[in-house]
């Protein structure tokens, strides 16, 4: 522990202007404890504690210090704290705080096994035929001609898995599938078209999408 | 006169054989021939023209007579009408398919548009049996067909009301129907051609015959340009209605018809609008990327598709929001960027239309990494500065608070910083600062306190709002939205943020700020109340001396210098400048208040 500071000025040194206000708010921040110079407000930049306190007011101060002792160190844990809010924060917080967001919000159902061994990787090319319904059976959506004729005549959709070019549901969704695999996939809101859904078309606000997925391409 | 010469050089001809007609025979016949149209003895040539005996004559030399008969036939006058009509048709039948390609085509360039769209509602389905006449080679004939119907089109003038869509006064709908009709056929042949392709490649693994395949991608890429061309103009020009107001449209149809065309010839709708992020393999072919996909065509093909819902149960309701987003604001950047009205409102329309899909608070600050995302607000501020149309200004405003409010804090932070360095316009920083004035607000809501708008981070943001750009000479009505708007918000925190608790930081940067701005601000004011208070006591000391003032400068407006101002006007302008300061006083007075008041507790 350290000594207690001594008086550094007589009454009649403080009364004086030769002392500058800066000088006795330095020694009462050098010496006070932290909840003392709370209670005076007489925390933080020097220049601005010295344009909102008045002379008066630090003389009090500096003599209240020695007649409480409220020194520091003598409230060890305000000191560790008080350190610890003065330090500077330099940079800007780089990464925003990583939300633990639950469990997936999408179900998938094999319906058809695919080659178990192609399974596509972030990046890649995709191609499937799908067929989407709400949870009323309503379809909203589907790349499958009617005949079979016409299927030939048709392409699968392409798209680049895992790059946030699709509805979340879709994108974790066909990372687990492999070549050839159809699958049911439910998706909840939160990863389709959430609280606005897709204005103007079949898809309500919070409507839980349902896909039947054929992935037949990856490359 | 002209019948008998035309009576004679048939007469002489039909002993020859087709390689033996002279220069001076096809001359005769064909003046001939035209003044006897000319003159209305079209009946006596129809029998001329129809009779057996002449037939290689006429397969040779009877396109000459196109001219003359299709004038004949636009000005519709009843009694010429008929024999002509079944002229055309006789030579249309007998005629080589490229020299009536020749004369057809030189007969759609009219002057007047009410005479351009009678000779494209005349003379596309001719036009159209002449090309499927001409066989595997018709790519670039129709390539040079479809440019010039498009370039007559581009001359007719454009339905801007539902009513004048349903009068359509100078034709262009039924033009673009009839447009519809003339590339239906060739449409089938190139989506044909692809089809089978794709079956062989399917069956036998082998490519079709080079020379084959040579001329089909032609056909693809001449209807590729049409329809590329079609959605600059006129598709981007006009403004359709929808459904609900307009149930038949047929400009509507055509631009379903458009995008269905592009369907039909193996261009993916959903790849074109999204063509800005993906990475295309170049196409082996004739044209390069961005000729072959013109940038203000793609960012039309957006607006019909998410503006307008076209095709939409062909397009895949599977993509992001975010990443529609993303391919838009390219489109939208380059729409903004123009000047014309139809482009400025249809680049608003996609923006809004792009936004309003998303939740608020959802795009986060790395999408400010993307140009786009940055030249699209500084072109709204143009739009919203300096576009005539007040209607514009007001929605491009109404878009930019709709882009705030899309950014998640820290994007707007970031996003606030940016349009403060770079607007340069008093307003539009106005406008910011006080959405800076909502985002602390709402910060300091308790449970929705967050970094950016409290404590050390917000600190450089206040320091860059609370400042004046030229010091205490700063000119203070110039820049008055921003003015009061930082007072305003100087005003806001310094009675909400407690001084004990200072959760923003304002009590400990008071002391700067009176330096940096709240001093220089005084001096300002009174230095302006000074200068104008002198310039108003000049005024009316003039006024009641009644000398004619002498102004340094006037100013004129299409020839017509304007009055100058009166003296009225101008103590009105000056007593305005000075209730003004009087207003920037008030609201520095009150803050000295509130502060010393907080201060001394």
């Amino acid at each position: 522990m350290a000594d207690e500071p001594t008086r550094e000025w007589s009454d009649e040194q403080l009364k004086s202007d030769d002392l500058p206000k800066k000088d006795l708010i330095k020694f009462i921040q050098d010496n006070g404890a932290h909840s003392f110079l709370n209670e005076h407000k007489l925390l933080g930049n020097i220049k601005s504690v010295a344009k909102t306190a008045k002379k008066e007011q630090l003389i009090i101060a500096y003599n209240q210090l020695f007649e409480g002792k409220r020194f520091k160190g003598s409230e060890p844990v305000e000191e560790v704290t008080e350190q610890v809010r003065v330090v500077k924060i330099e940079e800007k917080p780089k990464e925003a705080e990583v939300v633990d967001e639950g469990p997936p919000k999408y179900f998938k159902s094999v319906l058809k096994k695919g080659d178990k061994s192609n399974f596509p990787k972030k990046g890649d090319n995709v191609s499937c035929w799908y067929t989407g319904s709400l949870e009323d059976g309503t379809v909203f959506d589907t790349n499958i001609p009617l005949t079979a004729r016409k299927k030939k005549q048709s392409k699968p959709l392409t798209f680049k898995a895992g790059l946030g070019r699709v509805i979340r549901g879709w994108d974790e969704a066909i990372l687990t599938m492999s070549k050839g695999e159809t699958a049911r996939v439910e998706i909840e809101p939160e990863w389709a078209y959430g609280r606005k859904g897709l204005p103007d078309s079949k898809i309500p606000p919070n409507a839980k999408l349902i896909f039947e997925v054929e992935l037949v391409a990856v490359d | 006169m002209s019948l008998e010469q035309l009576s004679d050089v048939v007469q002489r001809c039909q002993d020859l054989s087709d390689d033996s007609y002279t220069t001076e025979d096809h001359d005769v016949f064909s003046i001939s021939g035209r003044t006897c149209i000319e003159e209305g003895n079209s009946a006596q040539v129809l029998s001329i023209v129809l009779d057996e005996k002449n037939q290689d004559i006429v397969r040779c030399m009877g396109w000459n007579l196109l001219p003359p008969l299709i004038q004949v036939l636009l000005k519709k006058q009843n009694e010429k009408l008929s024999p002509c009509l079944a002229i055309f048709k006789h030579l249309l039948q007998t005629c080589r398919p490229k020299e009536l390609l020749i004369g057809l085509l030189e007969q759609l360039e009219q002057d007047d548009p009410d005479t351009i769209a009678e000779s494209l509602h005349l003379l596309l389905n001719p036009l159209q049996k002449v090309l499927l006449c001409l066989g595997s080679r018709k790519a670039s004939s129709l390539g040079m067909t479809l440019s010039s119907v498009l370039d007559q089109v581009a001359k007719l003038p454009l339905p801007h009301t539902k009513e004048q869509e349903e009068d359509d006064v100078f034709s262009l709908c039924r033009c673009c129907t009839d447009l519809t009709d003339f590339v239906k056929p060739f449409v089938h042949e190139a989506r044909r051609h692809l089809l089978n392709r794709e079956a062989q490649i399917e069956n036998t693994k082998k490519m079709a015959g080079e020379q084959g395949r040579h001329e089909e991608d032609e056909l693809r890429t001449e209807l590729l340009k049409f329809a590329m061309k079609t959605l600059s103009h006129p598709l981007l020009e006009l403004q359709l209605k929808d459904q609900d107001t307009l149930a038949v449209s047929p400009l509507r149809n055509f631009a379903t018809e458009i995008l269905n065309t592009l369907s039909a010839i193996g261009e993916s709708v959903p790849s074109l609008v999204f063509q800005p992020l993906l990475k295309r393999k170049q196409v082996p072919g004739f044209l390069e990327e961005e000729v072959r996909y013109p940038k203000e065509s793609l960012a039309s093909l957006a607006h019909l598709v998410f503006v307008h819902h076209l095709a939409a149960d062909t397009f895949p309701s599977v993509f992001s929001s975010v990443f529609s987003l993303r391919c838009n604001m390219e489109h939208i950047c380059l729409l903004l960027s123009r000047t014309e009205e139809s482009r400025i409102q249809k680049g608003l329309e996609l923006y809004e239309k792009s936004l309003v899909r998303l939740e608020d608070g959802s795009l986060s600050a790395d999408l400010l990494e993307i140009k786009t995302f940055l030249t699209v607000p500084q072109n709204l501020v143009k739009v919203m500065t300096m576009c005539p149309r007040h209607d514009l200004r007001t929605r491009g405003l109404k878009v930019l608070q709709l882009s705030i409010d899309k950014f998640d804090t820290e994007a707007k932070y970031n996003f606030f910083q940016y349009m403060l360095n770079t607007s340069h316009h008093s307003g539009v920083e106005g406008y910011v600062v006080k959405n800076i004035k909502i985002q602390i607000d709402s910060a300091l809501q308790p449970g929705n306190s967050n970094t950016w708008f409290e404590g050390s981070q917000l600190l450089p943001l206040l320091r860059k709002v609370l400042s004046l750009p030229d010091g205490p000479e700063t000119d203070l009505l110039q820049y008055l939205d921003r003015v009061m708007e930082s007072l305003n918000l100087l005003r806001y925190l310094v009675i909400r943020d407690k001084v004990t608790e200072n959760q923003t930081g304002i009590w400990t940067e008071l002391y700067k700020i009176e330096d940096t701005f709240l001093k220089p601000l005084r001096v300002g004011v009174n230095m302006s109340r000074a200068h104008y208070e002198r310039e108003l006591h000049d005024t009316m000391q003039t006024k009641r001396g009644k000398v004619k003032e002498e102004s340094v400068l006037s100013v004129s407006v299409g020839n017509e210098k304007l009055p100058n101002m009166t003296s009225e006007s101008q103590i009105q302008a000056l007593h305005s400048a000075l209730h003004t300061f009087d207003m920037i006083e008030s609201v520095l007075v009150r803050i000295e208040e509130l502060t010393e008041v907080k201060e001394n507790l």
